[in-house]
C-alpha cells in the first residue's frame, strides 16, 4: 500500500507533469514549424480592435450565449470555476495574499468551486447523450469527462470530509509540507498518508495525473489555440 | 486502396497542414454549437450534415496519420484509416457543404469548416475522385487562357452584336465604343461572364458613368476553387491578372459573382490594381453623383440576399444597402444581422453541378425558402451568379413568388 | 455552309447562367454516337471563347459557329 500511495503521489506527479509541460511545448512548437497560410480567413463585419473582440469571443463566448444559453452559462461557470480551482491548487503549495484580496481559508468559494464543477460536468456529460450531441461524440469526450468528475468529486471530499467529520488530519499545512517538497525535489509526503484519509488524496492526484498526461493529446489543446484561432476570425 | 497512392493522398492532405488548419483540427470539442448553424442541417436535419460531423471525417484521417493520439489510441477518437470508404465519405462531406462559413461564427473557436472541407476536396482532387463537371469546367478555363489569340476575335465579334442592345436600351454617345476591349491604361478592367446578362447592364452603367473601361475576355468564375485545387486555382487566376498587368489598369473589376471576387481579392497578394466588386463599384458612382438612379421604378417590397463569399466572407454589405436605398423606399432584410444570412445552398460548385445537385440543393434549402418567404417581398434581389442560379430554382421548387433579379440589371434599369 | 450541316441533336442553351451552357453541351454531347453533330444555340458572348476552348480540352470538334443577329449556333462533332 505504501509503495502504491508512494508511486502515485511522487513519481507519477512528476512523470505527469513532465510529460504535459513537455507536451504542450511540443504541440505548440510543431504547429509554429507548419507553413503559415497566405489567405486571411477572418469573417464580416471586423469590428475594431481586433485583438480586443477575440478576447471578448474567447472569454464571453458570445456566440454560444446567442445560439444556446443554457449552456454558455454552464459554460462559463465551468471555466470560471476550473481558474479558481487552478488558484486554489497554488495557494496549496503556498499562500498568497495578492490572492486574499478576497479573504478566504482555503479555495475561494468555500467548496462551491467543486459543486459549480460537478454541476456542470453533470451537464456536459447528460448532454452529451442528448442525440445531436451524441452523434457527434467519440469515446475521448467522455473519457475527459468522466475523468474530472471523478477528480472533482474526490478533490472535493477532500475539502468537505474535514467539515463534515471535524476532524484535524490531512490540513492545508500538511498539503503544503507534501507540495512545496515536491517543488523542492525532495519529497516529503509523511504528513499526507498517516491518516486513514489518505486513499481518497491519492485516488484524486492518480485520475488528476491521468488527466493531464492526457491533456496534450487531446481536444483540451483546445485552451490554447482558442486565442490564436479567434483573432484569426476577428482578422 | 493501394500503398502509394494512399501514400500520395497523405501528402496532398500534409500540404494542406498550415499552423492554421492544424489548430482547426486539433481544436474542436464537439460542442455541437456549430450544428444548427448549418443551412443543410436545419433544412434536413440528419446527423452528417452538421459542421462538426463534415470536420470529423477528416479530423479522423489526421488523428490517424498526424496525431500521436491516433497512433497509440486510435479508437479514443475514432480515428479512420484512408480507404475507399473513407473517399466516399469525404466525397460526401465535402460535396454536401456549401462553403458559406456560416457555421464558423457560431464556433467558440472559430473553426472554418470549409477550410478543413478544402482538404477532403484536395484529397478528392489527387484520386481523380472529384465530380468530373467541375475539373471539365476548371480545365476549360485554363485552357482559354493558354489560348486567347485564337479565340479573341470571335469573342470580339460577338460583343458587337451586344452593343446594340447597349446603345438601344440606355441611348448613349453614338462615339463612344459601348463595349471597349483591350483598352490600354483604362481605369477599370471588367471581369465578366459568359451570359449576355452579365455583360450588358454593367456596360450601360460603365457608360452612364463615362467610366475608361475596358472588358476582359475571360469569365470572373474560378472553378478551380470550386473543385478544391490550388494549383488550377491559381492558374485561372492568373489569367486575369497577367491581362490587367498588360493593359496596365488602375483597378479589376468583378462582375457579380462571389467566387470569382473573394478568390481574386483574398488569393491575389499584393498587385499594382486594385480590385472590387462591381457592387462596390456602383455604390462609388452612386456616392458620387457620377449616375442618377430613379427611385421606386420597381415596386413592391424588395429584400436583399448576401452572397456568402461576398457579404461575411469578404466584407460587402453596406454597399448593396446603400444602392438599394436609391432603387426603392420599401426594402425589407431577411435577416437581422447580414452575416447570419442563410447560405442560398449553391455554393461549393453545387450549382455548377446542375441537375446532379438539384434534389440536394432543394432539400437542403428549405431554411432559406422559409427566409424569403417571410418578408413577403416581391422581388428578391442578390449580387452573385451563382446565388441568382441556385435561388430561381427555389423560386420554383418552393413556389416562393418573388421575381429573383441581379442588383446591376436593377441599377442599370434605373438609370436616368 | 452551315445550311449543309445535318445535326443529329439540338440544344436549346440561350440565357442560361454560368456555366451552364458549357456543362449541357458536355452532357449533350455524349447523347450523340462518335461522329454525329450537335447543334447548341446560345445567346452568349462568352460561349464564343467558351466552346472552343471546351472542344479542345474535351477532345471534340467544332465544325462551323455561326453568328446571327441575336443568337450564336455552333455545330459540334463528336470525335471520342
Ligand atoms: C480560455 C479559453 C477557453 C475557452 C474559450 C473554452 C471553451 C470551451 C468550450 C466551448 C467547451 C465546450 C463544451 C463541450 O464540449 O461540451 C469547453 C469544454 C471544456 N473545457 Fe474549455 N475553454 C477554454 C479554456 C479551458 C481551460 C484553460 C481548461 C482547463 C483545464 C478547459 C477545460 C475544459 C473542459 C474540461 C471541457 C469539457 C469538455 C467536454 O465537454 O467534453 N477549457 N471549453
Ligand atoms: S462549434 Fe466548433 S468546437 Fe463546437 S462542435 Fe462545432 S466546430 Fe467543433
Ligand atoms: S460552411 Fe456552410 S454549408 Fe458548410 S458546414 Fe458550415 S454552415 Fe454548413
Amino acid at each position: 500500500m505504501d509503495t502504491l500511495n508512494y508511486i502515485i503521489l511522487v513519481p507519477m506527479v512528476y512523470f505527469s507533469f513532465a510529460v504535459f509541460v513537455a507536451g504542450v511545448l511540443y504541440r505548440i512548437a510543431a504547429i509554429l514549424k507548419k507553413p503559415s497560410i497566405t489567405i486571411p480567413l477572418n469573417v464580416y463585419p471586423q469590428k475594431k480592435p481586433a485583438w480586443l473582440h477575440a478576447l471578448a469571443d474567447t472569454f464571453l463566448m458570445p456566440a454560444v450565449f446567442k445560439a444556446k444559453p443554457v449552456m454558455w452559462f454552464f459554460l462559463i461557470v465551468f471555466h470560471a470555476s476550473i481558474f479558481l480551482l487552478i488558484i486554489g491548487h497554488i495557494e496549496l503549495i503556498h499562500s498568497f495574499s495578492i490572492f486574499q484580496i478576497i479573504e478566504h481559508d482555503i479555495f475561494l468559494g468555500r467548496g462551491f468551486v467543486g459543486l459549480t464543477l460537478f454541476i456542470s460536468l453533470l451537464y456536459f456529460l447528460f448532454r452529451r447523450f442528448s442525440s445531436n450531441a451524441r452523434n457527434l461524440s467519440v469515446p475521448e469526450d467522455y473519457f475527459l469527462l468522466i475523468l474530472l468528475l471523478l477528480t472533482i468529486i474526490l478533490g472535493s471530499e477532500l475539502d468537505w470530509a474535514r467539515t463534515w467529520f471535524g476532524y484535524q488530519e490531512m490540513t492545508v499545512d500538511g498539503y503544503q509540507t507534501y507540495l512545496k517538497s515536491m517543488l523542492l525535489f525532495k519529497p516529503d509526503i509523511s504528513d499526507v498518508t498517516y491518516s486513514g484519509h489518505t486513499f481518497m488524496l491519492v485516488f484524486h492526484v492518480f485520475f488528476a495525473n491521468l488527466f493531464i498526461l492526457f491533456f496534450p493529446f487531446s481536444k483540451m489543446m483546445h485552451a490554447i489555440f482558442t486565442i490564436p484561432l479567434n483573432k484569426i476570425r476577428r482578422g | 486502396m493501394e500503398e502509394n497512392l494512399r501514400e500520395k493522398l497523405l501528402k496532398a492532405f500534409e500540404g494542406k497542414l498550415t499552423k492554421t488548419i492544424a489548430m482547426y483540427l486539433e481544436t474542436c470539442s464537439r460542442c455541437g454549437i456549430c450544428t444548427t448553424s448549418c443551412h443543410v442541417f436545419n433544412s434536413m436535419p440528419r446527423p452528417e450534415y452538421s459542421p462538426a460531423a463534415r470536420a470529423e471525417v477528416v479530423r479522423r484521417l489526421y488523428k490517424k496519420y498526424f496525431k500521436l493520439q491516433g497512433k497509440f489510441w486510435p479508437s479514443l477518437g475514432e480515428a479512420k484509416p484512408l480507404d475507399d470508404t473513407a473517399l466516399d465519405d469525404l466525397d460526401r462531406a465535402a460535396y454536401s457543404c456549401t462553403g458559406c462559413r456560416r457555421c464558423m461564427t457560431f464556433c467558440p473557436f472559430g473553426i472554418d469548416t470549409q477550410q478543413i472541407m478544402s482538404i477532403a476536396k484536395l484529397i478528392l482532387v489527387a484520386a481523380h475522385a472529384e465530380p468530373e463537371i467541375l475539373s471539365m469546367l476548371a480545365d476549360v478555363s485554363i485552357s482559354k487562357g493558354e489560348s486567347i489569340d485564337l479565340i479573341k476575335q470571335g469573342f470580339i465579334d460577338g460583343l458587337e452584336r451586344l452593343e446594340g442592345e447597349v446603345v438601344e436600351k440606355w441611348k448613349i454617345d453614338a462615339e463612344k465604343i459601348p463595349i471597349p476591349t483591350e483598352v490600354q491604361e483604362a481605369d477599370i478592367l471588367y471581369v465578366a461572364l459568359a451570359g449576355a446578362h452579365s455583360i450588358i447592364p454593367s456596360a450601360a452603367i460603365f457608360n452612364a458613368a463615362c467610366e475608361n473601361w475596358t472588358l476582359s475576355f475571360f469569365e470572373a468564375v474560378n472553378f478551380g476553387a470550386f473543385v478544391g485545387d490550388p494549383g488550377k486555382t491559381r492558374l485561372i487566376m492568373d489569367r486575369i491578372i497577367n491581362e490587367a498587368n498588360r493593359l496596365n489598369v488602375k483597378e479589376v473589376c468583378i462582375c457579380e459573382c462571389g467566387t470569382a471576387f473573394r478568390v481574386l481579392k483574398q488569393m491575389s497578394g499584393k498587385q499594382s490594381f486594385k480590385i472590387s466588386s462591381i457592387t462596390e463599384v456602383h455604390a462609388r458612382y452612386i456616392r458620387e453623383k457620377r449616375i442618377k438612379l430613379e427611385k421606386n421604378r420597381f415596386k413592391g417590397i424588395i429584400t436583399y440576399h448576401d452572397p456568402c463569399q461576398i457579404a461575411r466572407n469578404a466584407g460587402i454589405m453596406d454597399e448593396p444597402r446603400y444602392i438599394i436605398k436609391h432603387l426603392t423606399d420599401n426594402f425589407t432584410d431577411l435577416s437581422k444581422k447580414p452575416e447570419e444570412n442563410w447560405c442560398c445552398g449553391g455554393g461549393g460548385g453545387l450549382v455548377a453541378m446542375g441537375q446532379d445537385s438539384h434534389d440536394f440543393r432543394m432539400k437542403s434549402s428549405k431554411v432559406k425558402a422559409d427566409q424569403v418567404k417571410a418578408t413577403h417581398a416581391s422581388i428578391l434581389v442578390t449580387a452573385c451568379e451563382n446565388c441568382h442560379s441556385q435561388l430561381s430554382d427555389l423560386n420554383k421548387y418552393y413556389k416562393m413568388g418573388v421575381e429573383v433579379k441581379f442588383l446591376s440589371s436593377m441599377v442599370a434599369d434605373s438609370l436616368i | 455552309m452551315s445550311n449543309e450541316i445535318k445535326a443529329d441533336k439540338t440544344l436549346d442553351l440561350k440565357g442560361l447562367p454560368c456555366p451552364m451552357p458549357v456543362v449541357k453541351i458536355s452532357k449533350g454531347i455524349k447523347e450523340v454516337e462518335v461522329g454525329q453533330v450537335v447543334e447548341a444555340v446560345t445567346t452568349d458572348p462568352g460561349s464564343l471563347t467558351d466552346f472552343p476552348a471546351w472542344a479542345r480540352t474535351n477532345g471534340h470538334e467544332i465544325i462551323d459557329t455561326v453568328q446571327g443577329d441575336k443568337e450564336i449556333t455552333f455545330y459540334i462533332k463528336r470525335i471520342v
